[in-house]
């Protein structure tokens, strides 16, 4: 079915686009953010308090998304917002990759009780629901970005190691590493030569949904209070501050709530991108 | 085929045992509770008191061995803050409240799946195949959370009551949570469910029910459908972790008086004997339908080995 | 309450006549079978009342179990199961109890009950009773040392003696609820807690834990009745949803109304809003500890210097936080005692002068080098505030905010720092608050008598952060000596001017507790006490 199969990739190509689009904007967003902002993401202002967005009565242009409960304005907390949920996504996922990745290699190549002992450890925490962790961790640790991407990070090792882990297992019955390790080579350069450029695609996969996954993680420790400390802007802490203001406010849950979905849906397009681009075996998986 | 299962089940034993000596060291950490007991206008010596009436003065070791005796009875100790056995209060809220709710997310998010994924799956790329595709995409980028808050706007507060937004009791209070709930799972499982028609439809024996002249709907509903069970396990396995960890949240937003709300107010509450109870059932849940679904592959596939 | 207008002869506190039955006035449409439910924000922990009382815990605890010394709607003392209590010497009070009252399971109450629950109370003879002791929020026999024995006069009075003259002993045994004394013996302790029997106008049939309490009217109650068969106290913790339950007819009265819906609610017609202001105090605390009484590292408190702790006070905009964020659901108090405490005196506000405020850093050495930063001797006026999020409420949190602001504008360097309020508890009891740390937290009082704001900078405790110095200390002393009414309300008076110069802490509001109700309700007054109270209020069909 030549057609349909360049009409899927068309449609496919047109998603990603988009979800590429939606990145680029939120970056641009996140690195802007000062230049495009109207007024200040921390400065407060009571007297303004809980102004609607400009098109509605009452509503002030200076705050085209309307003010919180302390008067700051919504947009500029909202682009100041992109940093700290991009950021925390970007780092908390490479720290995960950094402790999943070479557990993972090291216990699928070597196999024996290092290999029962993480996976063990990670059924462990499997098992363990992922925000009480979280939520466990941060009142020991106390709220802050750091301890924040901490948890965030290292709770997410488990995934890595457990995808690395499955196909450095078959890659090493495979023939070409076989014949390698018969010809002698070391450990060390099976794994960093053979080995590690096979999964490469997989663990680019892996990581782009896991940011998405990040995103909203953080944003449900925002929502159960344990992000950022105040006055930081987050999207999560936001929606947080607006769930009381539902009758009355609206605008303070709907937005960065609405920011969140686009930045997480574009991340997921454009991993459904890679996906088919990189690792159609994937498919079921994830 | 019996070593396997004892195999397992060691395994089982071992990771529930793991989980809650991580949560007994962890909330110990986070401090203790006395001085939430006690006015704010006490003094140490008050509050040395109070620690010592609740046992939480002896050496962490001691209590350890103690947790560890008494769960071996079914002991979890008494709730510090509500002065009641602690494994009650944790079935209390785990039944019927949040069985309640992960049952009619599953439900609503499998019932409602089959239909949507195969209208997908029979019309590929053409618009509804499109539509479905995008509200999957749409369902499973929101954080949960937001949804419930977004439900709420609009079939509580804008309908003016339409649907209760808090508590549980009647079937109609069960409406809000459920569909935030399963809106996730529900975006999943419609795209494993087209992917798995797209590739059982051409294979043969599918043709030759159509051949033999079979209704199109008996043919997806009976014969299609089944085949594409052995992922949707899977995926169920996975999915109960998801749905105790979403009620979590969930449970928070509708004032669902369930075991995740249950925890989530004893964590602040330092109350260590529930938060034990509460972390040791859901990991036993968790591993048990897990070990449930590997069991069941083997009976669905007989190709899958029991190693 | 609505005993004190009803029957006016209880409202003459400490020499009440016996009336065991008020007469009850039935409400035309009244629905005398009828349910209402309430929705609170949290359930209580607890319903044995040696565990504690508190904001939440009193509202279900009171319905069930009273005290000997009941309250009207203003918060003055009237009799509740002692008919009278007097100072019969210096060193000794006696309370003639109520005749004819029983518990809900037939038990009598009497003089036997009283010394039970003192020995309880103050943990004594728990052996002879075979009864455990329970983890309790206060230690009578610490914070009432002076407090000796207690004895059986007759079947209806009971003597308490003292060591000290003390004038506020009615109030702090008074206002503590009683349980029964065979049930509790026969039963243990955790029954008084599992299913509460009191004498109070209703009684428990199921408690739901954080989910609801249903109750059922005692006919045979002493006093004013309940004018509906059934109670319902149902946990709603969300305040939109609190709200919309009550729009929605699923709920017939709603505690905790947040301000900003509170003034959308006034224009409905088809809901009530009342209001009472409460004896919840939020504060600013500050270290102003000396060195030697903290986890301190050598360091005095950076706030030890009251001029410091003044000059913060006339730095908060407390007009602003009143009319924008409460919408006038709070009150400013300069006083460290609440408004509706006995022996309360209104002090002169703090100003809101950020000149005389930078004035009289200044006169501390504190001076702004043009960096727009307070500093002295090189070092800036830092502060971390340490801000116990979501434990207080919604407009709490905003306001610790807006006053890290505002003090931010002062030219103090303020960080703010969230914490979970057991940590908060954690730090402020080992004494490991930083010497330049803050907290904000509000107090509130089960008693009626300033007493209890006042002994707060007595002993060094969690909100002790700021000990009396010897000539507020000997004043204080003074308070608790004097047994002559009027000398005491002076004393009283003089002390808490005192304290308002000498600033404890940085005053930031009093709140004024909302309640909204669907017009079925009738009769229903906000008590200024922690709890909600039944009696006399009716449903109508």
């Amino acid at each position: 079915m030549p057609r349909a199969g360049a009409a899927k990739r068309l449609r496919r190509d047109g998603a990603a686009i988009l979800g590429l689009l939606v990145l680029v904007a939120a970056l641009g967003a996140a690195l802007l953010a000062p230049v495009l902002s109207p007024g200040d993401p921390v400065k407060n202002d009571l007297l303004g308090r809980l102004s609607p967005p400009m098109w509605l009565d009452g509503g002030d242009r200076a705050h085209p998304l309307g003010t919180d409960t302390l008067g700051r304005d919504v947009l500029s907390r909202l682009l100041h917002g992109a940093r700290v949920s991009l950021w925390i996504g970007l780092t908390a996922v490479m720290m995960a990759a950094i402790l999943g990745v070479p557990i993972g290699l090291w216990t699928g190549y070597r196999g024996g009780w290092p290999d029962d002992l993480f996976m063990r450890l990670g059924e462990i925490q499997l098992a363990f629901p992922v925000l009480l962790l979280g939520i466990a961790l941060l009142a020991v640790l106390g709220a802050s970005l750091v301890n924040l991407i901490l948890v965030l990070g290292v709770s997410g090792w488990i995934t890595y190691a457990r995808i690395v882990r499955g196909e450095t297992l078959s890659l090493k019955e495979r023939g070409f590493v076989e014949a390698a390790r018969a010809l002698g080579a070391p450990d060390r350069y099976l794994i960093f030569r053979h080995i590690l450029p096979n999964v490469w695609a997989s663990i680019v996969v892996v990581a782009t949904f896991s940011i998405a996954r990040v995103i909203i993680a953080e944003a449900s420790l925002s929502f159960l209070g344990l992000g950022l400390p105040p006055p930081a802007p987050s999207w999560g802490a936001m929606l947080d501050e607006g769930r009381n203001y539902l009758t009355t406010g609206w605008w303070l849950a709907l937005f960065p709530g609405l920011a969140i979905l686009l930045v997480v849906l574009g991340i997921n397009l454009v991993g459904d991108w890679l996906r088919d681009l990189l690792d159609p075996r994937l498919e079921r998986g994830i | 085929m019996p070593r396997f299962l004892l195999r397992r089940l060691l395994h089982t034993l071992f990771v529930v045992w793991g989980v809650v000596t991580a949560v007994f060291f962890l909330v110990r950490l986070t401090g203790d509770p006395t001085a939430l007991l006690v006015d704010p206008s006490a003094t140490q010596a008050e509050i040395a008191h109070t620690r010592h009436l609740l046992g939480l003065d002896r050496p962490w070791h001691v209590q350890y061995v103690d947790f560890l005796f008494g769960m071996l009875r079914g002991d979890f100790g008494q709730s510090i803050q509500l002065r009641r056995p602690a494994m009650q209060l944790v079935l209390e809220h785990l039944w019927p409240a949040t069985v309640e709710l992960a049952v009619a997310a599953t439900v609503l998010s499998t019932l409602l799946a089959i239909p949507l994924g195969i209208v997908a799956a029979t019309h590929q790329n053409r618009a509804p195949d499109h539509l479905s595709r995008l509200a999957s995409l749409l369902l499973q980028s929101m954080p949960s959370f937001w949804l419930g808050l977004v439900l709420i706007l609009v079939f509580a507060v804008q309908l003016n009551g339409l649907l209760p937004a808090y508590g549980a009791g009647t079937w109609r209070h069960l409406i809000l949570p459920a569909v935030t709930l399963a809106a996730a799972p529900l975006a999943q499982n419609v795209r494993l469910l087209r992917a798995g028609l797209l590739d059982v439809l051409p294979q043969d024996y599918i043709r030759t029910a159509r051949a033999k002249g079979l209704p199109e709907r008996l043919i997806l509903y009976r014969h299609a459908i089944w085949n594409t069970a052995i992922p949707f396990l899977t995926v169920t396995g996975l999915s109960v972790g998801f749905m105790l960890s979403g009620a979590i949240v969930i449970e928070t937003v509708f004032s669902w008086p369930g075991l995740g709300r249950l925890i989530v107010q004893a964590i602040p509450g330092r109350d260590f004997p529930v938060i034990q109870a509460g972390v040791f059932v859901f990991a036993l849940i968790f591993v048990l339908v897990n070990l449930a679904v590997d069991l069941l592959y083997a009976v669905v596939d007989p190709r899958v080995r029991l190693s | 309450m609505i005993l004190g207008k009803r029957c006016g002869v209880r409202s003459l506190a400490l020499l009440a006549l016996a009336i065991p039955l008020c007469a009850s006035p039935a409400h035309p449409a009244a629905d005398a079978e009828g349910e209402l439910i309430v929705a609170l924000p949290d359930d209580t922990t607890n319903m044995d009342p040696r565990i504690g009382m508190g904001s939440i815990r009193s509202t279900y605890i009171r319905q069930v179990y009273e005290s000997l010394v009941d309250v009207d709607a203003k918060g003055k003392p009237v009799p509740g199961l002692a008919l009278s209590w007097k100072a019969v010497s210096p060193l000794a009070w006696e309370f003639a109890l109520r005749p004819g009252v029983t518990f809900h399971n037939g038990e009598a109450f009497n003089a036997d009950t009283v010394l039970f629950n003192l020995d309880r109370m103050f943990r004594r003879n728990l052996d002879r009773w075979g009864i455990k002791e329970v983890p309790a929020a206060t230690s009578f026999e610490k914070a009432f040392p002076f407090v000796t024995r207690w004895e059986k006069v007759n079947d209806l009075t009971v003597r308490i003696h003292t060591s000290d003259p003390s004038p506020t002993l009615w109030d702090f045994i008074g206002r503590e609820p009683l349980v029964p004394k065979d049930y509790t013996i026969k039963n243990g302790v955790e029954a008084v807690n599992d299913r509460a029997v009191g004498t109070g106008p209703w009684k428990l049939m199921e408690w739901r834990r954080k989910d609801s309490m249903r109750l059922e009217r005692n006919s045979a109650y002493w006093g004013l009745q309940p004018q509906f068969a059934r109670l319902r106290l149902q946990v709603i913790p969300e305040a939109g949803a609190r709200v919309a339950a009550l729009r929605a007819g699923q709920v017939g009265l709603v505690d905790a109304v947040p301000p900003l819906d509170a003034t959308v609610l006034a224009r409905d017609p088809a809901v009530k809003v009342v209001s009472s202001p409460q004896k919840l105090h939020c504060r600013l605390y500050l270290n102003g500890r000396p060195k030697d009484t903290f986890d301190s590292g050598g360091r005095d408190g950076l706030f030890t210097d009251s001029r410091v702790r003044l000059a913060l006070n006339l730095a908060i905009n407390r007009d602003a936080i009143i009319k924008k964020v409460f919408h006038g659901y709070a009150l400013a108090n300069a006083s460290p005692v609440s408004s509706v405490s006995s022996g309360y005196a209104a002090q002169e506000p703090y100003p809101y002068d950020i000149a005389r405020a930078k004035a009289m850093l200044a006169e501390a050495g504190w001076r702004d080098r043009g960096r727009g930063i307070l500093e002295k001797d090189g070092a800036p006026l830092a502060m971390q505030l340490l801000f116990p999020s979501k434990h207080y409420g919604q407009a709490f949190d905003e306001v610790t905010l807006a006053v890290a602001e505002m003090l931010k504008d002062l030219g103090v360097q303020v960080t703010v720092r969230p914490i979970d309020f057991a940590t908060l508890l954690q730090t402020v009891t080992k004494g490991t608050l930083p010497y330049d740390g803050g907290f904000t937290s509000c107090r509130t009082s089960n008693n009626l008598d300033a007493d209890d704001y006042l002994r707060d900078w007595t002993a060094l405790s969690l909100i002790n952060w700021a000990p009396y110095p010897p000539e507020l200390l000997e004043l204080y002393k003074a308070t608790r000596r004097e047994l002559d009414p009027r000398k005491r309300l002076a004393l009283l008076a003089d002390l808490q001017r005192n304290v308002r110069d000498w600033a404890p802490v940085v005053s930031l509001y009093q709140e004024i507790k909302i309640y909204a109700h669907s017009p079925r309700v009738v009769n229903f007054t906000p008590l200024t006490e922690l709890n909600m109270d039944f009696r006399g209020v009716a449903l109508t069909k």
